[in-house]
């Protein structure tokens, strides 16, 4: 009897571990002679730095060093490498280690303090005395795009980073002949991840080895193995770097450089000891990246039956202080915001803007939300214009299942063009519907309507790139124990990976999942990837350990057929054996064929290509793979608290094959509740002068358990044909249509009110605004 | 943010001007107060101790007397940074002659930065608090009967 892994419902293999606090991240790290560091920010968003003074800090008799600008290598005074170029990003400005003369966001680093412990680092770091002129903070998006009140990098004469145009179609002709056209201005504004663990990096410099270790709470531990041999001068080889358990990336983990990676290794090869460096909270809400804030003048085309015929957004893009990530957030709003739908004539615009705010780069979602916020509003609109069903005027526009390949006629995020490779768009929202019972909404919203409640039905459509590019690896080994050793170049911040790329292992090997041990984000372990981002881990790594776990399995079937005098097309692999089929007696256990594999004396057979029972192999996939589904809930507004309550929500998901059904609902039920957060409750106010207002969880808030409804998820499977598994990305599609979904039901619950919801995230005090100046407007 | 209050000093409008006029009464009513050093015509350095919020810090600073109408009308510049962030404010104070007692307008607009913004939504309440003390403190040196 052979068991089947992939696709089961399975308990992850890390839980134990993590559950009795057995987990290792970067601040349990704790070496022998250890030291600490602190990061003295700026407190200013936009200032000239005329003068630091250390003397009083180096005198502190607990501190070993403390570094300014002028202090740095040449290397490192230099801005930080820019990732991820355009043709259309004109000005690519990057941070600094630390700041030279300017500081431009609240937060930038401007000196860094090495002392026995950190208290002693932190008192110390009082110690500086810098002396600022104060310069007006660029604050505003549209202002900043004007190039007021000032310019956040003088030497371009702009605050205008890159335009960028894409076409598809002729926008200007079919807005011509249709029949409505209706053009809002849509804002969606500041976000934050917040991972349960701040950012953390630990070095250690063993001058006799010349062997840099870091350990690093990033998503992507080989970029920055490679980016900080390149800074310091070593060999890749030499320099490793450890992504050990990281609680929770979300994106903002993956930037390259942020500062404190460079300047902790720093420190430690000058002193010679192990450096630690672990964010607080507080830095945390500055000092790591954000995302989101866009201003969207968008406009749809359509005839009189509802058919789109072209649709138009023209954007602002915030990219904060500076710009390093590149446009990969403007060009996933673009390329996300025609969904499921068929456009012919679609004209996407963008500028991106820099302002004295923290930087910005991908936060799940990417962009994505932003495109489905004003593409799912513009048919809410549309619909209630031409006094359509929302759902009907949704039927008439998607792409139908024949129609895949899809040539959306965009290039995507990783310059390939933008092709929907499979999905099932019609059949996602009628389960959807067919869940909230929508046919009989009508009556049941009359229902709550008669015991004097107001309660909306809400519901959006959304399609998800992921699994891109360029590639990953994985080596999979098989010990003479038996076990299995797996490493993959891909980090894990809490997805299951330990497990589900295990899953893919076992069912290949026939082993039990217990019995595979995965290691990620080290590349002592294994030394070529990219990183986890973009949803693309079980797609991207998860092909690349199927390759090899395939691959093993072939040699595997090679050896045991030697040693059982068998055909290998006579064995099968189950229970960690290798037997004759219909002949159970004849077998070898899979460890004894790993030993055979290995004979300390004989000849290895030159088809066996080498010794051991172990395969590495890259998946390098054409282009992304497009995850799909459908949201939909009941939201009671209270409309004189203008606090919302989540009565329902229904989530139909398609990520292709499914791997382990268990973590797709943890990673579904995270995402929704990041979603509502930051769509209601979170939200990052700045003042006029660029101080974050908010910069704290007693003005931040993330909603608990009490906010976030049961979530019931329906899956449903159209496998992707770009990869051996036929997975696709799941890690975005909790978050992306949220902010949409609940400005549709807020406006289905205030129905009489006509309100109309052009921002995101919405907070109580700002629907609170909405209703009133509804409710002035209709008596 | 803006800040406002009115008080009454109960001295006449000369004697009230008089004291705000002497930099060291000044800076004997200024809660925290601990150094107050003149380092030019209207120009001073100080170093105050104050707790915002949580976050209790000494500040050094720059003040700065930019306006004076005798017996009218009084503005400062203040400029104080420290560990936990910096604070810069203009102020103003306008006397009313009121006979035997003299009514004080006063206004402020203050800017924070750093880690003091956690507690920004604070400082109205805490300004006006130390206003209070600051007035309290003048009004008994005017009766106390001291210039």
């Amino acid at each position: 009897m052979t068991t089947r892994w992939l696709g089961a419902p399975i308990k992850r293999n890390e839980d134990p571990r993590l559950l009795v606090g057995q987990g290792l991240f970067v601040d349990d790290v704790q070496l022998p002679g250890m030291l600490h560091a602190v990061v003295l920010r700026s407190p200013h968003a936009h200032a000239r730095i005329l003068r630091i003074d250390v003397r009083r800090a180096l005198e502190h008799p607990d501190v070993l060093l403390v570094l300014t600008h002028a202090d740095l290598p040449p290397s490192l005074r230099e801005p930080l490498p820019k990732l991820i170029p355009h043709p259309d990003l004109k000005h690519h400005k990057t941070q600094y280690t630390l700041a030279p003369d300017k500081v431009r966001h609240v937060g930038e680093p401007v000196a860094f303090v090495v002392a026995t412990s950190r208290y002693a680092a932190e008192d110390a770091a009082e110690l500086i005395e810098v002396d600022y002129e104060p310069l007006p903070a660029v604050v505003d998006l549209e202002d900043a795009a004007a190039g007021r009140p000032a310019l956040v990098h003088e030497d371009i004469g702009t605050n205008v980073a890159a335009h960028s145009v894409q076409r598809v179609g002729d926008y200007e002709a079919a807005r011509a002949r249709a029949d409505l056209v209706l053009a809002r201005r849509f804002v969606v504004d500041r976000g934050c991840a917040s991972p349960m663990e701040t950012r953390g990096v630990v070095a250690q410099w063993d001058p006799r080895a010349r062997q840099l270790t870091v350990w690093d709470s990033t998503q992507a531990p080989i970029p920055i193995r490679n980016g900080l041999a390149a800074l310091f001068g070593l060999a890749q080889k030499d320099v490793r770097v450890i992504a050990p358990d990281v609680g929770g990336g979300f994106g903002p983990k993956i930037m390259m450089f942020y500062p404190e990676e460079v300047l902790v290794p720093l420190a430690a090869m000058r002193l010679g000891r192990p450096v630690k460096w672990i964010e607080d909270r507080r830095e945390h809400f500055v000092a790591t990246n954000h995302e989101r804030t866009q201003i969207h003048h968008a406009e749809i085309a359509l005839d009189r039956e509802g058919h789109i015929l072209g649709v138009r957004t023209v954007f602002l893009h915030d990219a904060g202080a500076y710009i390093p990530y590149g446009l990969i957030v403007p060009i996933v709003a673009e390329c996300t915001l025609p969904g499921p739908y068929r456009i012919p004539n679609y004209h996407a615009e963008f500028r991106a803007v820099f302002t004295n705010k923290t930087i910005v780069s991908p936060y799940r979602g990417a962009g994505r939300p932003h495109g489905v916020f004003v593409m799912e509003r513009l048919l809410d609109l549309a619909a209630r214009e031409l006094g359509m069903d929302r759902a009907e005027i949704r039927r008439r526009n998607f792409i139908q299942p024949h129609e895949f390949p899809y040539d959306v006629g965009l290039i995507y995020q990783d310059n390939a063009p933008l092709v929907y490779d499979s999905g099932n768009y019609p059949a996602a929202l009628e389960r959807a519907l067919e869940a909230v019972d929508y046919p009989r909404w009508p009556e049941e919203k009359a229902r709550y309507r008669a015991q004097g409640r107001r309660v909306g039905l809400g519901f959006a459509c959304y399609v998800e790139g992921s699994g891109i590019g360029p590639y990953e690896g994985c080596r999979v080994t098989v010990e003479p124990s038996g076990k299995v050793y797996v490493a993959t170049g891909v980090g894990t911040q809490g997805q299951g990976h330990f497990t589900s790329l295990a899953q893919v292992v076992a069912e290949a090997l026939g082993v039990d999942v217990r019995d595979v041990h995965v290691v990620t984000g080290d590349t002592g372990a294994f030394g070529w990837g990219t990183g986890t981002f973009a949803s693309r881990a079980a797609v991207v790594a998860g092909s690349a350990v199927h390759l090899a776990a395939q691959a093993v399995r072939q040699k595997a079937l090679q050896v045991a057929a030697s040693l059982l005098e068998a055909s290998p097309e006579d064995l099968e692999l189950a229970d960690g054996q290798v037997r004759v089929r219909g002949a159970p007696s004849r077998s070898v256990s899979l460890g004894e064929v790993a030993r055979a594999a290995n004979p300390l004396r004989g000849v290895i057979p030159s088809e066996w290509e080498g010794p051991g029972l172990e395969a590495t192999r890259y998946f390098a996939p054409p282009r992304g793979t497009f995850s799909h589904g459908v949201h939909a809930a009941l939201v009671e507004v209270d409309p004189e608290t203008a606090t919302l309550r989540f009565l329902r929500y229904v989530v139909v998901h398609d990520c292709g094959t499914i791997l382990n059904p268990l973590i797709l609902d943890g990673q579904i039920h995270g995402g929704v509740a990041q979603g509502i957060g930051g769509s209601f409750f979170e939200r990052l106010v700045y003042d006029d002068s660029g101080q974050l207002l908010s910069g704290s969880f007693m003005d931040f808030h993330i909603p608990t358990a009490v906010e976030i409804p049961e979530i019931e998820v329906i899956h449903q499977e159209t496998p992707s044909p770009l990869n051996p598994i036929g997975a696709k990305g799941a890690g975005e599609g909790g978050v992306i249509p949220v902010p949409a979904l609940v400005a549709q039901a807020i406006e289905d619950a205030l129905d009489d009110l006509e309100l109309e919801i052009l921002r995101m995230p919405l907070h109580p005090d700002a629907l609170f605004e909405l209703i009133q100046k509804a409710t002035r407007r209709g008596s | 943010m803006r800040i406002e209050g009115t008080e009454t000093l109960h001295a006449p409008r000369d004697r009230v001007w008089a004291l705000l006029d002497d930099p060291q009464a000044l800076a004997s009513c200024t809660p925290g107060m601990q150094e107050l050093r003149p380092t030019g015509p209207d120009e001073f350095e100080a170093v105050l101790s104050i707790g915002i919020a949580a976050v209790r810090g000494t500040y050094k600073g720059k003040l700065r007397i930019t306006e004076r109408t005798p017996p009218e009308r009084y503005a400062v510049q203040v400029e104080g940074t420290s560990g936990a962030g910096f604070v810069r404010a203009v102020g103003v104070l306008e006397l009313e002659d009121q006979g035997a007692q003299t009514g004080v307008r006063w206004s402020g607009e203050v800017q924070v930065g750093g880690a003091l913004t956690l507690g920004s939504r604070m400082i109205p309440g805490i300004a006006r608090m130390l206003a209070g003390q600051f007035f309290q403190c003048l009004d008994r040196k005017l009766q106390e009967g001291s210039p």
